[in-house]
Parts: structure tokens; sequence; C-alpha cells
């Protein structure tokens, strides 16, 4: 119970003082969360806008997988990066293991699939009225394809959002191959398993608040986007 | 709008700094959670990086592990407690340049009131023997580490193996498992924690165990101590660049120089835990 | 040269059932056609086809412009608009949604935001231009369905069913937009509904559909 208290006022303390150390690990978990979902941006929404307006044959298959690797276990993730990476891996000559790099790589890899998968649902989701409107109004193919996706665009939000809630959130591939380097490879979720491994309760439950709040800052805008897309308010 | 704001943020992501770059050299050294959580490397590595501008990326896991990630070339050096297996890997050409460092010793640590009556005995293999007589609960490593290395043996020296069949090609008398033995596959400083809670026994590092009864407010005492085959030697060697072409060989050795020369031993003999404990002993040749 | 449509021979079944049935007519005056029938009776399938927004299974379907034969591309499809019974207005605001026809095809920012006022002006909501369209009541939702087709001025208009779900009042303000339109005389506009009265006040031409057929001028 003294450590919990304890713990409280240290990350007051550390959230209030500003300390730069703990701003870096802060800093760093959102860059490489952040990174990571926008590379699954730039890849996975053209993907899942394909898949969804599309037809191929085999599209419900790559769906099922899509959905079956949403609940991917980051280890065997943080695992399979690793074997790659390394020196004696395929791709090893590049370096990467034990680099923030090598970190976003994981979590691109454990976010494309929910990314995915949720904004799949949310572009199939989209009354298909509007693909009908689209096109008396004279749209092309494309354009039509642009409207359903924007039309999706509060889904799609949401399905972002989530993703990155999880590999905020998420230790064990980061742990695995970024190696959890003092002030280059150290994010917040790898400080927590550390400090707690070391013992220092308080520093580690602080982090712990940290990320409660980042967490909670999160899942406001999620509820929010999701407000908005349901209800529309007059402006 | 949301959605412009998010790109924006995006933006701003992408427009910083580049992540991977660094300024001056930098190595990596994979050791063990033991000798970082002691605190040592905070108190050596700036001085070394202040001398010659070499950084060094610690990373941290059990010695075997260690051992397996400059055997891979994904580290430059190896700084680990298992003087055997380093020395096999040394062998085997995989590291080259191996060198004592420091030592510190393992103690076996227990609850106050010393249920298996282990404290006055001399020789840590017949503390053992005692544990499984009594099935006194007894905390494993269970990870390979070189403090478990270490307790393997001695389990051997007793003639005991109460360790799951998953080593059953090593252990030729593998019995099942025994309740009162618990791996649990965790750091030194968690494993004592375990320890604690169980009200078992365990085998521990000296500086893990001075650096953290008192934090963790353990309720254990040391039951036996100074028995000689409870010496913990530390060794530092490098990835052999003619296996692994890419790696830092000539800052790896410019740290292993350091750390075996005066002032490196110096620096390693002048670091204290907070409560004023030394907690290793140079002893490079 | 005003456009012509002609039909012949149209068939179209869903899911096995037969709803159009052999369908010909060609719709070559301007003015209104009122198309009226049961429910049931093909009218919303007809328009669709003849809008070029779902093929027939058999059959034609050809645009003439004069005596020449109109290829069914995006350009023709651009000259046409269809009115859905449930309209489908975009996520955005009441002004965006009228200005999307004219926003697909490249419009200039002056001319489509003057085209688009109004349009909002003719159906009386240039006063909600800024709003959320998804907050407009089902009446002004037909407006703004009717307002979104006037901007684009086609040459020919397709509504269906423009009054089956709203109210009295609403259908009156529809009715007039409707006959101001006729009294412009922009463009040959085709009405599907099965409200005989209203078929009576707005059409210059009846046409009554059953069992997927046009059976009755």
């Amino acid at each position: 119970m003294e450590s919990i208290i304890e713990g409280f006022k240290k990350a007051f303390s550390l959230i209030f003082g500003l300390d730069a150390e703990l701003l870096g690990i802060i800093f760093l978990s959102l860059r490489v969360s952040g990174t990571a979902l926008l590379i699954v941006s730039i890849i996975g929404l053209p993907l899942s806008a394909l898949i969804s307006l599309k037809k191929f044959p085999a599209r419900g298959l790559f769906i099922s997988i899509m959905n079956t690797l949403m609940g991917l276990p980051p280890v065997v993730v943080g695992l399979f990066v690793y074997m790659m990476l390394s020196r004696s891996g395929p791709i090893g000559f590049m370096g990467l293991l034990y680099t923030p790099s090598a970190m976003i790589i994981a979590q691109t890899i454990l976010a494309f699939p929910i990314a995915v998968s949720l904004c799949h649902s949310a572009i199939i989701s989209v009354n298909p009225i509007i693909k009908q409107a689209s096109m008396t109004l004279g749209a092309t193919s494309l354009q039509t394809s642009v409207t359903i996706i924007k039309e999706a665009r509060y889904g799609i939000m949401s399905g972002m959002i989530a993703a990155f809630g999880r590999v905020m959130a998420e230790v064990g591939a980061i742990l695995i191959v970024g190696g959890n380097i003092a002030g280059y490879t150290r994010v917040m979720t790898t400080t927590i398993a550390l400090e707690t491994d070391k013992g220092n309760f308080e520093l580690a439950i602080a982090l712990g608040i940290i990320l409660l709040t980042i967490s909670l800052a999160i899942n406001l805008l999620l509820h929010f986007v999701q407000r908005k897309g349901a209800l529309p308010v007059n402006r | 709008m949301l959605f412009k704001l998010i790109l924006l943020f995006m933006i701003i992501f992408i427009q910083l700094p580049p992540l991977n770059s660094s300024a001056g050299t930098k190595i990596r050294c994979a050791s063990t959670t033991s000798t970082q959580n002691s605190g040592l490397f905070d108190h050596i590595l700036p001085i070394f990086e202040k001398k010659t501008g070499i950084k060094v990326d610690v990373v941290a896991v059990g010695t075997g592990a260690a051992i397996e990630i400059g055997r891979r070339g994904d580290a430059d050096v190896v700084f680990v407690h298992a003087k055997e297996q380093e020395l096999q890997a040394v062998e085997e050409g995989y590291f080259v340049n191996r060198h004592d460092v420091m030592y510190n010793d393992f103690v076996i640590i227990g609850p106050s009131n010393d249920p298996a009556k282990i404290r006055g005995m001399k020789s840590a293999s017949e503390v053992f023997k005692k544990i499984a007589e009594n099935s006194a609960f007894f905390v494993s490593r269970g990870d390979n580490s070189g403090t478990h290395t270490k307790e393997l043996s001695l389990w051997k020296k007793a003639n005991i193996y109460p360790q799951w069949g998953s080593r059953m090609g090593d252990e030729a008398h593998l019995t099942h498992l025994q309740k009162w033995y618990l791996e649990v596959g965790q750091g030194m400083e968690k494993t004592q924690r375990i320890a604690n809670e169980k009200r078992a026994y365990t085998l521990t590092d000296r500086g893990t165990w001075l650096a953290t009864k008192d934090k963790d407010k353990l309720e254990m005492v040391i039951v036996l101590e100074g028995d000689p085959v409870l010496f913990n030697q530390y060794g530092v060697m490098a990835v052999n660049p003619q296996r692994h072409k890419h790696v830092k060989y000539k800052e790896a050795m410019e740290f292993i120089n350091w750390i075996i020369s005066k002032e490196g031993q110096h620096a390693i003999a002048s670091f204290r835990d907070k409560h004023r404990n030394q907690l290793f002993i140079p002893n490079a040749k | 040269m005003s456009l012509r449509l002609n039909i012949s021979g149209v068939r179209k079944s869903y899911n096995g059932k037969p709803v159009l049935n052999a369908c010909s007519f060609s719709f070559d005056r301007n003015g209104v056609y009122v198309l009226t029938g049961s429910n049931g009776s093909g009218k919303s399938t007809l328009l669709r086809i003849c809008a070029l927004i779902e093929s027939p299974d058999n059959g034609e379907v050809i645009y003439f412009s004069g005596n020449n034969i109109i290829s069914k591309d995006i350009l023709l499809r651009r000259r046409i608009t269809l009115v859905l019974p449930g309209i489908g207005l975009f996520n955005t605001t009441v002004f965006n949604n009228a200005a999307y026809g004219l926003k697909i095809r490249g419009g200039k920012n002056k001319e489509t935001e003057r085209k688009v006022n109004n349009a909002l002006k003719f159906v009386g909501l240039i006063h909600k231009k800024n709003h959320n369209a998804l907050t407009l009541s089902s009446g002004e939702i037909q407006r703004l369905g009717i307002a979104r087709a006037m901007a684009i001025e086609p040459e020919m208009l397709f509504l269906d069913e423009p009054t089956a779900s709203i109210d009295n009042e609403n259908t009156e303000i529809v009715e007039n937009i409707i006959l101001n339109m006729k009294k412009e005389g922009r463009s040959k506009t085709i009405i599907a509904t099965h409200d005989m009265l209203q078929a009576g006040r707005l059409g210059d031409c009846m046409l009554l559909m059953d069992e997927g057929k046009i059976i009755k001028v």
C-alpha cells in the first residue's frame, strides 16, 4: 500500500518536474508508435480500401487472415522481427536490431492487421446508397471509391486510434527487438518492466500512471470520433 | 478537420531528426541484468565515454542470451559471468580477447527464521542437499543465466535433480518436478522477491542482494557465504571480427583495454551502491 | 440537340424473380413524364436502368442526340441524373452535398458556388448551406436531393418517388419545385410516383406500369 502511495507522489513530482529523461522516454514512445501508425496508414489504408471496394478471388481469405492476425501475440512478432533483423538473419546486413527502427518495424506489423481489419469494416459498413448516389451524380469509379472512403472517415480514424492504442501499450515485441537500451530504445512500457524488475515500484507506478493517462486521452479521442461519426452536430 | 489535425501530427513526426543518428561512435555491449541493475554501468560507462568519446549501449539480458546475441553478431562486446561458457564460445571462434574483469560472490539466502536450519553449514552442495531433504521451498532463476548455471552445477554436485522435465537430455537422473522447487524464469531481483513471498531459499549474487534487500524489504538473511565454489567471475570479450565483419572491433577493444586497465579497474572498485557497499572486486590480470 | 432515350425489350430479374419484362418505350418529347403503377411494378428498377447505374439482363437502352447514338460512357452519365428515393446524402455540409456533382466534374470554384447557391435558393435551403446535411428533416432531405441534381444542370432528370416519405407541406414544396423547373424548361424529367393525383398535377405525359412493362400511355 505504502509503495502505491509513494508511486503516486513520485508520479506527480516527475510529471510536474518535467524530468528530462522521462520526457525523452515518453517522446520516444510517441514517436515510435506514431511512425509505425504513419507507415500503417500509408500502406494499410489503400489496401483496406482495395479489399473493401474491389472484388477479387482471395478476398474472403485475405480478410480472414487479417482478422486472425489481429490477435497476434506481440512476443511472437518480436521473435520474428528479431530473427529477421539479427546479423545472422536474412536482412541483418542493415544493422537494424536494437534500434528504434526495429521497434517501428515490430509495431507496424502489430498495428497493420488491426488497422486494415477495422478500416475494412468501416468501409463496408457505409450505406450502399452512397455509392449509388455518387454514381448518379456522375462520379467515375475512382471518385465513387474516394467518396465511400470519405464517408467511412470516422470509422477509419477509430481503427487507426485503436491500433495506436494497442502499440503504445505493447511491451513484449519492442523489448525483444529494441533491447531496452537506456536513452536510445527505452520506451515507457519497457521502462515500466525494467523498473518493476529492479524493484523501483515508485518509478514504475509513476510511468504506469502516465501511460494510463495517455491511453485515456487516446480513448477519449476515440470516443469523440465515434460520436462525431454517429451524431453529426450543427455548426 | 480532425483528419487534417491527425495528418498534421504525423507530419510533425516525420519532420523530426532521424531516430538512429548519433554524433559519436557507439558500440553495443550485451550484458546481464544483474550487472545493469546493480548500477555499475551507470557509474563506469560515463567515465569511459568522457575519455574516449565512445558511447556504450547496454542490452541487458540473461548470460545465456547475452552470449547468444554476441554469437549472432548483434553486439560488439559481451560482458557476462559464466566463465566456462565464455571460454567455450571463444574456443568455438565466436569471440576473441576474453579477459577476467572483476568478481563478486554468490550467497544462499533464506527466510529470516531459517526453517531448514541451514545456518552454520559450510558447503553449498550440502546446503542444497538439506533443502531437498526438508522439501523447503527453493526458487530457481530458471533462465539460463550465470546464476542459474551456477545453481545447476551445485545441484549436480549434490547429486539431486529437482528440475523440470525439459532438461531431461542434460540430466540423466532426472526425477519429475518437485513441488518445493520453483523455476520462475525471471531476473535476480524478481527471483529474490518471489523467494521472499514464498518463504523460500534461493541462490543470489551478493551485489544484487546488497543493493536490493532493504529497498525490497526482504525478510531474508544470508544463510551461507564464503564457500569457494560460490565465486562469481565476470569476464569481457570481443565479438570475433573475422566471423562478423560489421562489428566495431577497434572500439570494442578500446573498451576492453580500458576496463582491464588501472583506470577501468579503479572505476569498478570505486563503485558503491546507495548503501555505500562495494559490490564488485576488480581482478583483471 | 436534345437528348432522347429509347428502351426496347428490357428485362431484369433479381434472384430469379422478374421485375422488368420486355419493357419498351421512347422518351422523345421534352417535358415531364410521370410513371405510375403499384408497388413492385418495376418503376424504380426501370429508372435505375435508364439512369445507367444498373444494366439490364436483356434488351437495349439507347441514348440519342438527334439521330446519333451516344455511347454510354462517363460523359453521357454526366448529362443525366437520378434522384434516389432515399437520396443518399453525404456526411458533410448542405453546400458540399449540392456541390458534389460540380466538384467531381472539376468545375471552377466561383462558378460552382454560383450554381450551387442558385440551386439551394431554388429549393429554399440557402439558409442552411453550412449545416451538416444529416441534420436535415426528411422534407429538406428531398429538397436537397433535387438541388444536388439541379446543380449539375442535367439534360435528363429522373426522380424516384420524390414525395413518398414526406409530409403534405413538404410534398407541396417539392411539387412546386418540379413545376417551376418545368416552367423554366430546363430538362426532360421522368418521375416515378404511386400517387395518381400527383401524377395529374405534374405530368405532361402519363405512363402506367404493370408487371414490368409500360402498358398505357
